[in-house]
């Protein structure tokens, strides 16, 4: 059993030691020529004007929280979406045609489901909490 | 075993109370006005029509639901009607709380209707998908209401510790069921079961148990996760804290009871996995840190939280003890504690109300102030000491049966233990007597209760007095609940019948074979 997974060992020992020879390599090997203009931040916007450790105002998590909603909405009609024919389906399936009754079972399963997130939706905007304000 | 679309005639409490949580939202939102008197009437007429749901469609014998993700058996309807039971008393006990105002009462309930639904799922667990998924839900639930008081300092500090004990807590357990995963290959407790029965890995077994027992028993607050249990009891709403310290403590016990009965083997016991020892450890423990805990507090509400973490350590030792005996002594010291320890914080609750504090030394004189606050509070405190002529009494009597029945040195050692701590326990309890009946009071006048706490009140003193007189009633309930699970043990007579038949049948064979 333990002999079965050392190749995979061995993988994980190669990739790390490569990785950690080539950055001694070019650590100890490559010339370092240390300007200003090298060291300073570069390709991401402006000169640092502050500590970046401030804190942020919560309604960012707020926003992010909200996002979730429609996140797990999106995560679960996906395999909805890709089992629909044969949630629908009462019998065996051959290829996309189904050998039983077609009944409404998936339909109503992710009606019910989006309906439970409408009603936290509309929770969420009585209470004023989409928008910035 | 039933599949998606047939389980949903069976799951109808948990779907009743699923929609009764949308309904309160909803109704609220729809509402020109918000008021706590509709959203706790419409919270109280689900769960009672949870209650019915469940008693209509009960079976004698259990079956698996969604393809055996949870169980449906009696067991798991006894837990399902105690927890429906305590919200529907917490609901009583919040009403005239600040907590349910009229803006925020609707939230209120519908956040105690969703943890009643994941304590629901949690005692049905039989697959430990589900069972971290209900402990998550109730855990979730619970940290939102120990913050309930957004304004409060007291109340976002008890949340916070709760979510990162919480956070921790369910890592760890999180990582043991990974590993008994890996044993097993299929996360079902019954492959979990039989997985370690037959593995030669049993340290791992071991690692793996202790790892979960982390997450339960973070959720029941025993030793060495007890440490989140006072400042969370103490910063949280008070009609919270009745709930959490009577709620999550019995939903977190039915899924041990679950998990060590459905998932671990009783072969396994003694020899190379030693469940009593280990739990007898983590409940000496329990009782000890909590007991002598409490001795040293002034402050009521948290005098309470010890106390609650040190009956968690005697519901521990009836686990310790386990098969038959040991789970009925669980179950019936559950029902005792729910009306006892809900009463104790309500009276806190009802004197508060009237304008008195939380700490002991306020408490002066009331059995002359309030008469009727003052006895119903000494009735739920000798019950929690576990003194007759009170229900307490019957609930640590079942306990410590079950480890004198169970014998040897370990269980006997332990019973004395727990006796002892009984008897440390008085000495706390009394001094709360002491304070409201032998101290004198700073101011003398009556202190009027609301007629709503005095009424709620006598609904949970009553039981706590008539369940020592008529006993029986329960225990039969109790015992139909245990019946499925243990059908070898309750009936001892019949076993042993079988076995003697057995054995004749085998002297027949063996001497026709000889002729």
């Amino acid at each position: 059993m333990a002999v079965s997974y050392s190749p995979i060992l061995v993988a994980i020992l190669f990739a790390v030691g490569f990785g950690l020879v080539f950055l001694a390599l070019a650590m100890f090997m490559g010339p370092k020529h240390e300007t200003a203009e090298k060291l300073a931040p570069f390709e991401c916007g402006s000169e640092p004007i502050g500590s970046p450790r401030v804190r942020f105002s919560v309604k960012f998590y707020q926003v992010a929280i909200l996002f979730l909603v429609f996140d797990i909405e999106t995560a679960f009609l996906y395999p909805w979406a890709v089992l629909y024919r044969k949630l629908s389906c009462t019998g065996a399936m051959y290829g996309l045609v189904c050998s039983g009754n077609v009944t409404f079972f998936g339909l109503t399963e992710m009606v019910v489901f989006l309906a439970i997130l409408v009603v936290g939706l509309a929770y969420v905007w009585r209470k004023k909490a989409i928008g910035w304000g | 075993m039933l599949d998606n679309a047939h389980s949903l005639r069976a799951f109808l409490p948990e779907l009743i109370v699923a929609g009764t949580v949308l309904a309160v939202l909803f109704v609220d939102l729809l509402a020109r006005r918000p008021h706590v008197g509709r959203a706790a009437a419409l919270t109280a007429v689900g769960l009672v029509a949870a209650g019915a749901a469940t008693v209509m469609t009960m079976r004698a014998d259990g079956y698996g639901l969604f393809f055996g993700l949870i169980a449906r058996d009696p067991l798991a309807d006894f837990f399902k009607l105690l927890f429906l039971a305590t919200n529907l008393l917490v609901v009583l006990i919040s009403l005239r709380a600040r907590e349910a105002t009229d803006e925020s009462a609707a939230e209120f309930f519908a956040l105690t209707l969703t943890t009643t639904a994941g304590m629901m799922l949690m005692a049905s667990a039989t697959d430990l998908l589900t069972a971290f998924l209900s402990l998550e839900t109730v855990s979730i639930m619970s940290y939102v209401l120990a913050g309930f008081r957004r304004r409060s300092r007291e109340s976002a500090e008890a949340a916070l510790k709760y979510v990162i004990y919480g956070g921790v807590a369910s890592g760890v357990m999180l990582y043991g069921m990974s590993l008994l995963y890996g044993l097993a290959g299929s996360t079902s407790f019954t492959a979990v079961r039989l997985a370690c029965a037959h593995t030669p890995a049993a340290a791992t077994v071991l690692l793996a148990v202790v790892l979960c027992l982390a997450g339960f028993g973070y959720k029941i607050a025993s030793v060495p996760f007890h440490m989140w249990c006072p400042d969370v009891y103490q910063g949280a709403p008070t009609p919270v804290t009745a709930f959490l310290s009577v709620g999550p403590k019995a939903a977190g016990f039915a899924l041990l009871v679950r998990f060590f009965g459905g998932s671990l083997p009783a072969e396994l016991v003694g020899a190379p996995a030693p469940w009593p020892i280990l739990l007898g450890l983590i409940a000496a423990a329990t009782m000890t840190v909590g007991n002598l805990a409490a001795l040293a507090q002034t402050n009521l509400k948290r005098l309470l939280a010890y106390s609650s973490i040190a009956h968690a350590g005697y519901v521990l030792l009836a686990l310790c003890a386990g098969g038959s005996d040991g789970t009925r002594a669980i179950l019936l010291y559950l029902v005792t504690y729910l009306f006892m320890n809900l009463g104790a914080f309500l009276v806190i609750i009802a004197v508060a109300d009237a304008g008195i504090g939380e700490e002991i030394a306020e408490w002066r004189g009331l059995g002359r102030r309030a008469p009727w606050a003052a006895v119903a509070m000494a009735i739920f405190l000798f019950s929690l000491t576990g003194l007759p002529p009170l229900a307490g009494f019957f609930g640590k009597f079942y306990v410590f049966a079950a480890l004198l029945a169970r014998g040897g040195s370990l269980m006997v050692t332990l019973a004395v233990i727990g006796i002892l701590n009984s008897a440390v326990s008085l000495y706390f309890y009394a001094r709360v007597l002491k304070a409201m009946y032998f101290e004198a009071p700073t101011v003398d006048e009556p202190l009027p209760l609301a007629r709503l706490h005095a009424a709620t009140l006598a609904l949970l003193a009553v039981p706590t007095v008539a369940l020592f007189l008529v006993w029986s009633p329960l225990q039969r309930f109790v015992d139909s609940s245990l019946g499925q699970w243990y059908p070898a043990e309750m009936r001892p007579r019949s076993a042993q019948l079988d076995r003697s038949v057995k054995r004749s049948s085998v002297q027949l064979a063996n001497t026709s074979a000889t002729k």
